[in-house]
């Protein structure tokens, strides 16, 4: 979403550093009280200190942890479904109201589900990001399957192709950009999901360090944590970004 | 339009069909709680948490709660959609704002904006306040991003058409730019729909003392895990309620829309 | 160039340069036209020669050098005084047929009884009757066109800007739409500027034919054309002044489109 342009964007540019003097200036006006809104500057130093004492890497590393691994999870499984949904109509008719009825669901709301089940530590938080990213990817993979025109299969059928063949060398491939995609939008799902549920059960990560550091006022811990996520969500969908358009750009989209 | 008998009970078999699935999964649910094949403890059966959810319905709890969650989420949506279109509108309509505009948008577009709910509790304690102001975060970017497409989108020639038939430019958003833009924006409306439950739940869940997300906690804590479970189908219950009537909504005010015809037919998901 | 009394539109010396990631493409060169009251001008060109980028200007949708004068006032942006009716219908899809034609008239907040009075009168002339509350989708191109028309005339323009209105359509639908068209304009004698590319069409329905030269666009010849419309289209497509002056013009066409080195004049 960040325009990219060759000459230095003064425009974006100018509104965030904008910000951040309005921020600076207004904090140490005291036109808010320091427990509200902290100096940028004191946050910055919190943010270095935290990076020095260790405390932020092992908070990222586990969040990050626990966020893929409920994402590598929930897609695999999730992709799996939404193929198979799509190839068989039994699958379709026996996985369908259990997407229904999940995908508008607040996932979070099942986290004392997973807690009771697998207790405050990484396990129960790795299975609800799987619980949450399944849906999306389901849906988006079974659309994207569903929609490989049918002009492709044709041509791949008069030129002596066999169904089985067909779905693995025209559907599959014409599904990777639309899947990936659905991909991007798991990652911020697996991040939301991941950060809260530590927020609300503990057991360690950024979300527990976030809502220790409220509990005890402790503000720029609170907002150092807050940016780090930022940048963390920032970059991992740049990445990905550029990944498609490196590997997927054949496709139309 | 007469509504045809054969047409409601073909409907009503269709919706059947497609529920049997939960049933099935009911009864294996029922199955492996009374086998022993599944300990008790961590998973009541069926009849319990039907019970409980029968209790608390006529004891007003879930009613209660359930309204409190409810109504910040509306809120939240409301006033989210209404600047989202606001601002996704302007975007489109002035090159200038959507420059200084796109980095803050983008910023937040990367932050989980639960992560802002112990922000929200530090300034403005542990009320309504908090979640609204989470849920209007979150549901201000899809709302932001859908409406500038649509927007942007507009051909031009129905602009023109537009202002050759007399449109002021003052007109112009209401008449023609919004109106074209309604299939995304009611796309954006869905999507905030959803984050604003999960937003409410979840501040609930972290910072609050009332609400569904509260309530569903605190019978966790205490150990009540069959109106834990009831609690937990109604809110999924109610999340879902809230997408159909949304989707009805939409298919009536978007008639006109070409796909609008096509949409109908793929009702499921 | 003909000697045109008190024109109803003045094009003066209008030129238009898109900028483009080769420099600045010139659309329109020093472009000359004068139209008077009541006329029916074809401005036929080979693809790309700026014909339709002259009747935007006109209509005052794009800014452009030069002077558009209509009555003799510079125009200063779309107004209600051009109406016009594009290839692809620009229908309001969210609106219905009868909502469609009455849009000006909302616009102008004209009351209740006049619109309907205005719309009933409309539906009728385009052979609607029936369709008054079916969205343009459900609508085929030569009933959306028709709607179109309709739309513009509730506003009643003194000028109508057609850019090529008939492109989208199947060869049958196109002819029962000129005949249409020619029908709307010799009872309302409104003055008309068509942009085409059917050079046959351009013949049978205008008293003058504009030639446009290739990219970027002048108006290099300008044919009169003084046939008796009274006549049948079958009697007068087959007669031989006809196809003089379509002869005529489509040779001038052709070497237009020869020079922009296309192939793309349609000789029908």
């Amino acid at each position: 979403m960040p325009q990219k342009s060759v000459l230095i964007p003064w425009r974006p540019v100018t509104s965030v550093v904008l910000l951040l003097l309005v921020w600076e200036l207004a904090a140490r006006a005291k036109l808010t009280p320091p427990l509200f809104l902290p100096p940028f500057s004191v946050v910055a130093d919190q943010l270095c200190r935290s990076i020095a004492d260790g405390s932020l890497t092992n908070d990222l590393a586990l969040s990050l942890a626990r966020a893929f691994g409920g994402l590598l999870v929930g897609t695999a499984t999730g992709v799996a479904c939404g193929l198979v949904m799509s190839r068989s109509r039994f699958a379709e008719w026996l996985i369908d109201p259990f997407v229904a009825l999940g995908f508008p669901a607040p996932k979070i709301a099942f986290l004392p589900i997973f807690i009771l089940w697998f207790g405050i530590g990484s396990s129960s938080k790795i299975l609800l990001v799987a619980f949450a990213c399944i849906f999306p990817v389901v849906i988006g993979t079974y659309n994207a399957a569903r929609s490989v025109g049918r002009l492709f299969v044709w041509s791949a059928l008069s030129l002596g192709s066999n169904r089985r063949s067909i779905f693995f060398h025209v559907i599959l491939p014409a599904c990777y950009p639309r899947i990936f995609t659905t991909f991007r939008i798991a990652v911020p799902v697996a991040l939301i999901t991941t950060f809260t549920a530590e927020m609300v059960a503990g057991g360690g990560g950024m979300g527990a360090t976030l809502i220790y550091s409220q509990r005890f006022f402790e503000s720029p811990t609170v907002f150092a944590y807050i940016v780090v996520m930022m940048c963390v969500g920032l970059v991992l969908d740049s990445a990905l970004l550029s990944f498609q358009r490196r590997f997927l750009g054949w496709a139309e989209n | 339009m007469l509504i045809r008998p054969e047409a409601v009970s073909a409907g009503a078999a269709r919706l059947i069909g497609r529920m049997s699935p939960l049933v099935l999964f009911i009864a294996l649910w029922y199955g492996a709680c009374s086998s022993g094949l599944v300990n008790s403890e961590f998973l009541p059966t069926p009849t319990k948490v039907a019970a409980a959810l029968a209790d608390l319905v006529s004891g007003g709890e879930i009613a209660r709660n359930l309204f409190v969650t409810l109504f910040r989420a509306a809120v939240g949506l409301a006033l989210g959609s209404i600047c989202g279109i606001w601002i996704g509108l302007m975007m489109a309509r002035s090159e200038r704002f959507k420059a200084y505009v796109t980095p803050i948008v983008g910023g937040t577009y990367s932050l989980p904006k639960s992560a802002l709910i112990p922000l929200f509790a530090l300034w403005f304690g542990i009320g309504n306040v908090t979640a609204i102001a989470a849920v209007f975060l979150a549901c201000l970017l899809p709302m932001i991003v859908n409406t500038y497409h649509g927007v942007v989108t507009t051909p031009k020639v129905l602009v023109w058409s537009a202002q050759a038939l007399g449109t002021t430019d003052r007109e112009l958003p209401s008449q023609v730019l919004l109106r074209s833009a309604m299939p995304d924006i009611f796309t954006g409306l869905r999507i905030a729909l959803g984050f604003s439950f999960v937003l409410a739940i979840s501040t609930e869940m972290i910072a609050s003392t009332s609400g569904i997300g509260k309530l569903i906690f605190l019978y966790g804590e205490n150990g009540t895990y069959d109106y834990m479970f009831a609690a937990i189908a109604c809110i999924v219950a109610v999340a879902f309620v809230a997408d159909r009537v949304t989707l009805l909504g939409m298919h009536r005010l978007l008639r006109w829309h070409e796909s609008a015809a096509a949409d109908y037919e793929r009702r499921r998901l | 160039m003909l000697n045109i009394v008190r024109p109803k539109i003045e094009i003066r010396r209008v030129s238009k340069a898109y900028a483009s990631d080769h420099g600045p493409v010139l659309a329109l060169r020093d472009t000359d036209l004068a139209v008077g009251e009541g006329e029916f001008v074809s401005i036929v060109g080979p693809s790309g020669c700026g014909k339709s980028t002259l009747l935007y200007i006109v209509g005052g949708f794009l800014d452009a050098d030069g002077d558009v004068i209509i009555d003799e006032k510079a125009i200063m942006g779309p107004g209600t005084d051009r109406g016009i009716v594009f290839q692809e219908y620009a229908l309001f899809p969210w609106l219905t047929v009868e909502d469609n034609i009455g849009y000006g008239l909302d616009r102008q907040h004209v009351s209740a009884t006049d619109r309907k009075k205005i719309i009933d009168r409309l539906i009728g002339v385009i052979g609607l009757t029936g369709f008054e509350k079916r969205y343009p989708r459900e609508l085929s191109g030569g009933m959306k066109q028709r709607v179109a028309i309709a739309r513009t005339l509730a506003c009643d323009p003194a000028i109508l800007l057609l850019d090529e209105p008939f492109g989208a359509l199947d060869a049958q639908t196109r002819e029962i739409m000129q005949d249409e068209l020619l029908r709307i304009w010799l009872e309302t004698q409104k003055t008309v500027l068509l942009v085409t590319h059917d050079v046959t069409e351009a013949v049978y329905l205008s008293n003058r034919i504009c030639i446009m030269s290739a990219r970027p666009g002048q108006i290099i010849e300008q044919f009169t054309v003084d046939l008796d419309r009274t006549r049948p289209r079958e009697e007068l497509v087959l007669s031989p002044d006809f196809n003089t002056i379509r002869n005529k013009v489509w040779l001038s066409v052709r070497r237009q489109a020869l020079a922009a080195g296309q192939q793309n004049v349609d000789p029908s």
